[in-house]
């Protein structure tokens, strides 16, 4: 398969119709689950597919080794190559890296102002004209919606779009009356896209719960693959 | 005098430039009482550190070469090497390691794991050396051994765990608390010697129990005793702790943090005694050796006295009394008058001189058993060479050797400096295997190769210092390589009739990629149309084409030659018929095949101050580097990128100006890459032009 064909037959061409059209510029989506149900995976997917388009992505991590995230990225590289029998993998992989940079912090010793200034000198002194942040780790427990809103700001005014990942409770799993998990309701109003996802018996299915301005309780019909780590059709 | 190698300790310190190596050094064989005063790496008086034992990296208060030192503490017999801190020697770092049977990694309080201790952490990990932590300059402002034990953890991931807490930190560091004997420690009188132990101060005791749980439940893993005796809340002695401790380091799996200021001389002792507790000794050491006799079949060595001898040479030193060759020995004994075999130069030779290298003399000693390291003196060999027993053909591992990125070429002054250059030249080779040099045949000019920038340049100086040979260098230039990216066939003859015999060949077949080396010839000729004889002719003027690419004169690689078909001439063929047939077939299928150019990436580190990460950022881009991660813990960021080697000279000079000297950056060869298309044409218009002057001259 060639890569224009691989894009388009990407499972997350059905994740952007569902959710009209994507997350949007200058607004910022979140997957929650709680901790290991593939959601660094996701994020994962998510990005490689933005840089299959060519488009600049910025990873950011809060898990104090960037190697393992690289790792992650070589890994669902591997996994969509060989799935979908991509050519010229090697040269697809070794010019898409030149597109993304990781970036690591550590929450406790930072605040949103440094961390955002850092994001700045990567776009503005390092050139690199990232579209998509994903942001994997951000503890939404000890964080502040004001944080939240700093990054929106942010997003808005370099026109990024940004995915977060959340860890919900594992003993909790409470949400407001609309889906919406309890640890995300002090900063729901700033989030235009929240996916769930709910381990069943033999996967794990994702399901919309806010697609903009509007609450819904949505199956997206699509599931991440317990072997592949990929975000895939349900069969 | 023999020694018992079961109690010995071949140990190396490891760490990054400025965390106090060599100053830690000195207070070991201080206390060892091998030598008489301690000198600093800067001190005043001017007679430096005694491991230091090159004018150079006194002047830079940095260490170089590796030396091997003899001393003895608790009636244990160590041997320290010294090992290099810096990227550009890694070549002598891991010589070092591969003859270490544990090392002592010294992170400093203050700057924590970098990316040099990163480095060495994955050469430990690489020869799978048993280590210890001591977290050193405790007395200095910003100290926080406890910052750097959880850096350990996450940037390593090792499973560190405190053995002592500090009493005090910065100027009020006064002591220690050893958490297995739950004493405080003081270290007394002028130089720390005399040792005072005492009760926890009162406002410790709630902290060193806690972190003596951590400890006891940490090691509780490695022993079935000690977990249970923990378990059942019962008595866990001091004993069961060490046992425990000494099997998690053994097996890599736990490492014990030391902490201490060897300027302020406290700690060092309390290191030692952790040193010939915890490390091994070297026959609980597996090592192997390759038979070169069985297709370099791995076979274990033993450390039995009586076995034959295998040995590594691991260094070499000039001295007044002529080269000295250090050596390890594996298996065996070394012995005074024993012949012993160089199973790379094939030659056998006498031992002579037997050295066993202190702090300040040399002892000459009659006879060596397996494990220890001594020195040699007259041997004519390189490092890296095994000397073995005349039966064996074995040698030790080899050791990964990269191909140099990066040339410079040397003009000596004057007539002296020239015949001192090639001394210098001479003894560099032999002593650093990715140090090479060669004569340009067509500049005449003598050309060094290396692994970087500072690499070439510290050979520069130490041939001005240590051999007086004034040199001139030109620019560096860097190692390109040119390669295919498609087939390209060929069928050529080469025909010349000029009176007497002629010359006549055809040769036809394709190059291709080849990925997994250099060069590959593949011989697919049928029915003899090439005879047997001519086929060596045709892979030498196939290798004699790759030696310089026609697009920017550098070495062709990553080839795969295949001759499929061709034809004689029964008078006129020959040898050189075929090998200029081959050239000429090459350079007609190497146009055809969409050549490139090649050149050396270096993965380089960045640390600094967060506040210049945005310069660090920008001067990586304008060198055409790739960011592929950056680490940062609100105040200090670690920056990861590829850059292409060319783009990396002078660099440190940038950084240094464009972060007030407050960031610092390592590199290493990564790997070759394409150059990108617009580069490629500029350095083949530089080439012709260069070949048009030279034409023009001749």
């Amino acid at each position: 398969m060639v890569r224009k064909e691989l894009i388009e037959r990407s499972p997350l061409r059905i994740l952007e119709k569902s959710i009209h059209g994507g997350v949007g510029v200058g607004n910022i989506g979140v997957i929650a689950s709680r901790k290991g149900t593939g959601k660094t995976a996701c994020l994962v997917h998510i990005a490689t597919d933005q840089l299959l388009q060519e488009k600049h992505i910025i990873h950011v991590s809060f898990s104090g080794r960037t190697d393992h995230i690289i790792n992650w990225y070589e890994d669902i590289f591997a996994e969509i190559a060989r799935k979908r029998e991509l050519e010229d993998a090697m040269d697809v992989h070794d010019e898409i890296i030149k597109r993304r940079v990781v970036m690591n912090f550590s929450q406790d010793g930072i605040t949103a102002k440094q961390f955002l200034g850092s994001l700045r000198a990567m776009i503005n002194d390092g050139n690199f004209a990232a579209k998509t942040i994903v942001i994997d780790g951000y503890d939404f427990e000890k964080g502040e919606p004001e944080s939240l809103v700093a990054i929106k700001r942010f997003a808005e005014e370099l026109g990024l779009t940004i995915w977060f990942s959340a860890s919900t409770h594992r003993e909790d799993p409470r949400t407001n009356e609309e889906g919406v998990p309890l640890l995300l309701c002090p900063y729901v109003d700033f989030i235009a896209v929240i996916i769930t996802m709910q381990p069943t018996e033999h996967l794990i299915k994702l399901n919309l719960i806010k697609d903009h301005e509007r609450y819904v309780h949505e199956d997206l019909h699509l599931m991440l693959d317990p072997k592949s780590l990929l975000i895939a059709r349900e069969a | 005098m023999a020694i018992d190698i079961s109690q010995m300790r071949n140990i190396g310190i490891s760490a990054h430039i400025d965390s106090g190596k060599t100053t830690l050094t000195e207070r070991v064989l201080f206390y060892c009482e091998k030598i008489h005063a301690i000198h600093e790496v800067r001190g005043k008086d001017g007679v430096g550190a005694t491991m230091d034992s090159m004018e150079l990296e006194r002047e830079r208060g940095i260490t170089i070469t590796s030396a091997s030192t003899n001393v003895t503490w608790k009636d244990h017999p160590i041997n320290i090497i010294d090992t290099p801190g810096h990227v550009d020697f890694t070549i002598e770092v891991e010589r070092s390691l591969r003859v270490l049977d544990g090392a002592v990694l010294v992170p400093c309080a203050v700057g924590g794991v970098q990316s040099q201790s990163i480095t060495v952490d994955r050469q430990l990990n690489r020869y799978k050396v048993p280590f210890l932590a001591f977290i050193n300059k405790a007395d200095r402002t910003g100290a926080s051994p406890l910052k750097v034990r959880t850096q350990l953890r996450e940037k390593l991931g090792h499973n560190a765990v405190m053995m002592q807490l500090p009493i005090g930190l910065e100027d009020e560091f006064e002591g220690l608390i050893d958490l297995i004997t739950m004493k405080a420690i003081y270290f007394d009188g002028d130089n720390g010697e005399r040792i005072r132990n005492e009760e926890i101060p009162a406002n410790m005791v709630a902290d060193a129990e806690k972190y003596r749980e951590e400890l006891i439940d940490a090691v509780s893993m490695f022993s079935d005793e000690l977990a249970e005796a923990f378990l059942e809340g019962g008595e866990v002695t001091e004993d069961q702790i060490h046992d425990a401790v000494r099997a998690g380091v053994l097996g890599r799996e736990f490492t014990p943090v030391f902490i201490g200021s060897a300027y302020k001389n406290k700690g060092v002792q309390t290191l030692l005694d952790s040193v010939i507790r915890y490390l091994p000794a070297p026959p609980e050491v597996t090592n192997t050796a390759l038979d070169l006799e069985n297709d370099e079949a791995t076979v274990d060595l033993s450390s039995d006295n009586d076995a034959k001898t295998v040995a590594l040479a691991f260094k070499l030193e000039d001295t007044n009394y002529g080269q000295l060759t250090y050596i390890r020995i594996y298996q065996g004994t070394v012995k005074k008058g024993a012949e012993l075999f160089n199973t790379r130069s094939r030659r056998r030779f006498k031992v002579g001189r037997l050295i066993r290298m202190h702090a300040n003399h040399m002892e000459d000693i009659t006879e060596a058993s397996a494990g220890d390291i001594v020195a040699l003196f007259g041997i004519d060999c390189a490092s890296g060479d095994t000397f073995a027993h005349p039966d064996l053909n074995y040698s030790m591992t080899s050791m990964f050797v990269p191909n140099p990125v990066i040339s410079l070429a040397l003009n000596p002054m004057d007539k002296k400096s020239s015949d001192n250059m090639g001394k210098a030249l001479n003894r560099f080779t032999k002593e650093d295997p990715t140090f090479r040099t060669h004569v340009d045949p067509e500049s005449q000019e003598t050309i060094i190769q290396g692994m970087g920038e500072l690499h070439l340049e510290v050979y520069v100086e130490r041939m001005r210092r240590e051999y007086s040979a004034e040199v001139e260098t030109g620019m560096p230039q860097v190692a390109y390589r040119e390669t295919i990216t498609s087939r390209g066939d060929f069928n050529y003859i080469h025909k010349k009739q000029t009176g007497g015999s002629g010359q006549f060949g055809r040769v036809a077949g394709y190059i291709e990629p080849f990925e997994d080396g250099d060069y590959e010839f593949v011989d697919a000729i049928k029915g003899g149309v090439i005879p047997k004889d001519y086929i060596p002719s045709v892979n030498k003027g196939f290798r004699m084409a790759m030696e310089k690419g026609p697009m920017i004169g550098f070495p062709i690689v990553g080839v795969r030659a295949v001759i499929n078909d061709g034809s004689t001439h029964p008078v006129d063929s020959s040898d050189m018929a075929f090998q200029a047939a081959a050239i000429g077939a090459f350079r007609e299928a190497y146009r055809k095949s969409k050549p490139r150019v090649l050149e050396p990436i270096m993965k380089v580190v960045v640390e600094g101050p967060t506040e210049f990460q945005g310069s660090a950022f920008a001067s990586i881009n304008q060198r055409r580097g790739i960011i592929l991660s950056s680490s940062e813990d609100g105040t200090f960021s670690v920056i990861e990128a590829e850059v292409p080697l060319s783009e990396m000279f002078g660099y440190s000079t940038v950084l240094r100006s464009l972060t007030q000297g407050k960031s610092e950056f390592s590199m290493e060869f990564l790997k070759y890459r394409r150059v990108p298309q617009s580069i490629a044409e500029d350095l083949q218009t530089k080439y012709q032009e260069e070949r048009k002057a030279q034409a023009a001259r001749a």
